[in-house]
């Protein structure tokens, strides 16, 4: 991947509901074909907050079909960049980012002929919210299902987008609304009040059968949603083959019951080869950026899969690995901002 | 010239040769979407050489395998019917689950000392709904099945199938003692329509017929008659199924041999299955308006008057002769017996054919190709 940062003009701004915004960037021709995106994927932004560099990754909100790079943050209470690009990013500022990427992504056949449903709460509607649009585009003869959960219709992102996308799909697009606030009256009526859990999927699959039957299911929520709607899936017999998925955050919390010991990474990065120590318990990527080394990361979490790379010598332990599948790590993938060595030699190589 | 011999119609080389190369390589339908609506719902279909399976799993999805146990070959499922989240073989009980993976054999370690079972699975076919009807293919990557319809669907009928019900008293079967391609060839021939059926089917309007193949499908429009269209509201038989403005009536014939009626005031499913050379079994599926009974009471009641002056028999005569039915079909079912018992004869030659009957020609020239293919 591609892991420099543009420094790109944010055209507009707009106010999605009290607590997000959505920016949208200006890409100069000459970038725009560094930043063509597949409907799914992320970017990652760049900041300097109190003397300090921190990223982010932001799944574009747009459809790539003639839609604008646009991402859409959501408060997160405390949360210092989500926080910073509500309260003080306007239009006309320059902001650092590195080109789309991800393995979270849809990609339209305009002959296919499918039913897609996609599960997502709150601000995990963003990339679901460009391969819908994607959907419609390209996909003449599929049909999309969401089920989208939210507190309130206060902070339903998208309520009116999705509406009018509703309305003109010719019954190719159902919108269905959890909300878990009991409390406030809100119109339109909710489908359903709760939560998305096991009862809702199977009972939103139920009401809306396979149009298609060629089906794929698209999961992009807070972690703890994400795991009961797999659940809720396999438990009905869906194969995990059609199902995807992205989260946000971790799930669990990372595994530190390994320490790991001091050792040597060998880290071939962009053609060159370079040696650096790792003091014990340090990941790879913050040893190879203690070096004055730019290597590719955006979420340090070990959701995202910016800092992917292989294990080429020696062993590591992965404190979180959200990011790979079996068949990755088995491959030999890691997660460079989750990689402790634990044999004193490694030989890593980046993608 | 004729397109295709007489034997066409008659050999059983042929006959084989065109359930080989055409029946068992195309879509095929299965039936209507609401056979199969259920989780552990399947219904079984003989579609060319395949007989294939479709079955609904707790995820509504359909999937289609092929009826052929991997042990030694064994039938696994009938006609139709309910199972559980299993399907066992009748003959030594292998079961597999709704993904087609066999999950169990009885005495495993003692009957299969050494041999891998684990990665044994039912052969998948391919599964779609589309105009609510099941449709299968027996290769599981056959692709979309916008593939093969999506060209010809712009010229379908502006029907919301998927909103009409089942007429279970519509659903009838007839076996037509001549070759499939004799009642496809009748279906598509726009010259008989205004004679054959001059008592039956005068309520539309063949002069303005639009018809045509559109890749391998036949495609097929003509307006109501202009005394009918005046006031189709009230003289319908039946509650209107599009709006009174589009009325008309669309009647392809998709191949091979999957003809559709859509008309004012009905959906109709018309299946040929080639049964031998001279065997053709039809079974025609009806759906209508979802109305109470008491419209379809009313409507009946408000038509009557306009039906009973413009409908009668061809000929003059008894109850039991096709000729003085009044019904179409019957006729049609005389008019493809008549033609069959023909071939037979040494004197039989073909005679010219007609402009409206330029879609004869194409599904013969159509099956030549597939057959030879
Ligand atoms: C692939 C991917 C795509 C994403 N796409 C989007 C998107 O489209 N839109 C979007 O809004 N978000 C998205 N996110 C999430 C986003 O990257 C950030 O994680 C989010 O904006 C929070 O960042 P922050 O700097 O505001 O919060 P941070 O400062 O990183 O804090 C994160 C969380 O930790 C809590 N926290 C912070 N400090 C502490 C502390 N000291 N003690 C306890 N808790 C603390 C905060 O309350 C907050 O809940 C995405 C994430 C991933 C991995
Ligand atoms: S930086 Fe996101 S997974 Fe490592
Ligand atoms: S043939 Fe099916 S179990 Fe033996
Ligand atoms: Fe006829």
């Amino acid at each position: 991947m591609d892991g420099t940062f543009h420094r790109l003009r944010v055209a507009a701004t707009r106010a999605e509901t009290e607590r997000a915004t959505s920016l949208v960037f200006e890409v100069p021709e000459g970038l725009r074909e560094t930043f063509r995106w597949k409907a799914g994927q992320h970017v990652t932004l760049r900041f300097h907050l109190g003397g300090e560099e921190v990223r982010r990754p932001y799944s574009v909100s747009d459809k790539p079909e003639g839609g604008r790079l646009r991402v859409t943050v959501k408060r997160y209470r405390g949360g210092l960049v989500s926080n910073h690009v509500n309260d003080r990013v306007a239009a006309g500022d320059v902001v650092e980012v590195m080109p789309p990427f991800g393995g979270f992504h849809l990609d339209p056949d305009p002959r296919a002929r499918r039913t897609y449903y996609f599960f997502g709460a709150g601000s995990g509607i963003t990339p679901l919210f460009a391969m819908i649009g994607s959907v419609l585009a390209s996909e003449p003869y599929s049909a999309a299902r969401l089920a989208y959960g939210n507190v309130d219709a206060g902070s339903v992102i998208f309520l009116e987008d999705l509406a009018r996308m509703e309305e003109g799909s010719d019954g190719r697009l159902r919108v269905r609304h959890v909300l878990s606030s009991a409390s406030r009256a809100s119109s339109p009526a909710p489908w359903r009040r709760g939560r998305i859990d096991a009862e809702c999927v199977a009972d939103f699959i139920n009401e809306h059968p396979p149009y298609a039957q060629d089906t794929r299911y698209y999961v992009c929520g807070p972690g703890g949603m994400n795991t009961a709607v797999r659940r809720a899936l396999l438990d009905i017999d869906v194969p995990d083959t059609r199902i995807r998925m992205e989260g946000y955050g971790p799930v669990e919390p990372p595994d530190d019951s390994v320490a790991g010991v001091a050792a040597e990474a060998t880290v071939r990065l962009g053609g060159a080869t370079l040696t650096v120590p790792v003091a014990a318990g340090q990941t790879v990527l913050a040893a190879t950026r203690a070096a004055d080394e730019t290597p590719p990361y955006s979420c340090e979490s070990g959701v995202c899969g910016a800092c992917r790379a292989r294990l080429r010598r020696g062993r590591i332990h992965l404190r979180a690995r959200m990011a790979l599948t079996d068949a990755d790590i088995s491959r030999g993938a890691i997660l460079t901002c989750q990689a402790i060595p634990i044999t004193p030699r490694v030989t890593v190589e980046y993608d | 010239m004729p397109i295709l011999p007489v034997e066409a119609y008659t050999s059983r080389e042929w006959f084989d040769r065109e359930q080989e190369r055409i029946f068992s390589r195309t879509w095929a339908c299965a039936g209507l979407a609401e056979d199969v609506a259920e989780p552990g719902q399947h219904v079984s279909v003989q579609a060319g050489l395949n007989n294939i399976f479709v079955v609904m799993g707790r995820d509504r999805r359909l999937r289609a395998f092929h009826n052929i146990c991997r042990h030694r070959g064994t039938q696994l499922l009938r006609a139709v019917g309910k199972t559980q989240r299993a399907i066992v073989c009748p003959y030594h009980d292998w079961t597999y689950d709704l993904e087609g993976r066999l999950i169990s054999v009885p005495d495993r370690e003692r009957q299969f000392p050494g041999v891998d079972l684990d990665c044994v699975s039912l052969k998948k076919a391919s599964v779609d709904l589309w105009r609510g009807m099941l449709w299968v293919h027996p290769d599981e990557n056959a692709g979309s099945i916008m593939d093969w319809f999506g060209e010809v669907e712009p010229h379908l009928g502006p029907h919301e199938v998927d909103e009409l019900a089942e007429y279970p008293k519509g659903r009838t079967e007839h076996t037509i003692k001549a070759n499939w391609k004799i009642v496809v060839e009748n279906y598509i021939d726009g010259y008989h329509l205004a004679h054959l059926h001059s008592g039956t089917l005068g309520m539309y309007d063949h002069s303005r017929i639009e018809s045509g193949f559109v890749g391998p499908h036949f495609a097929f429009w003509e307006p109501l008659a202009p005394d009918y269209a005046e006031n189709v509201e009230k003289n319908s038989p039946y509650p209107l199924v599009i709006p009174a403005e589009h009325a008309g009536a669309w009647v392809p014939m998709l191949f091979p041999g999957i003809g559709l009626a859509e008309t004012e005031s009905t959906w109709s499913l018309f299946h040929v299955n080639p049964i031998s050379p001279d065997r053709t079994r039809v079974v025609i599926r009806t759906r209508v308006a979802t109305a109470s009974s008491w419209a379809f009471a009313r409507q009946a009641a408000r038509s009557r008057r306009f039906w009973t002056r413009r409908v009668s028999g061809k000929f003059e005569g008894h109850g039991d002769d096709p000729m003085a039915s009044g019904d179409f079909m019957a006729e049609d079912i005389y008019a493809c017996e008549q033609q069959q018992r023909s071939l037979r004869s040494p004197y039989f030659e073909h005679g010219p054919s007609s402009v409206g009957e330029a879609g004869v020609r194409e599904h013969q020239e159509l099956v030549r190709r597939w057959v030879e293919g």
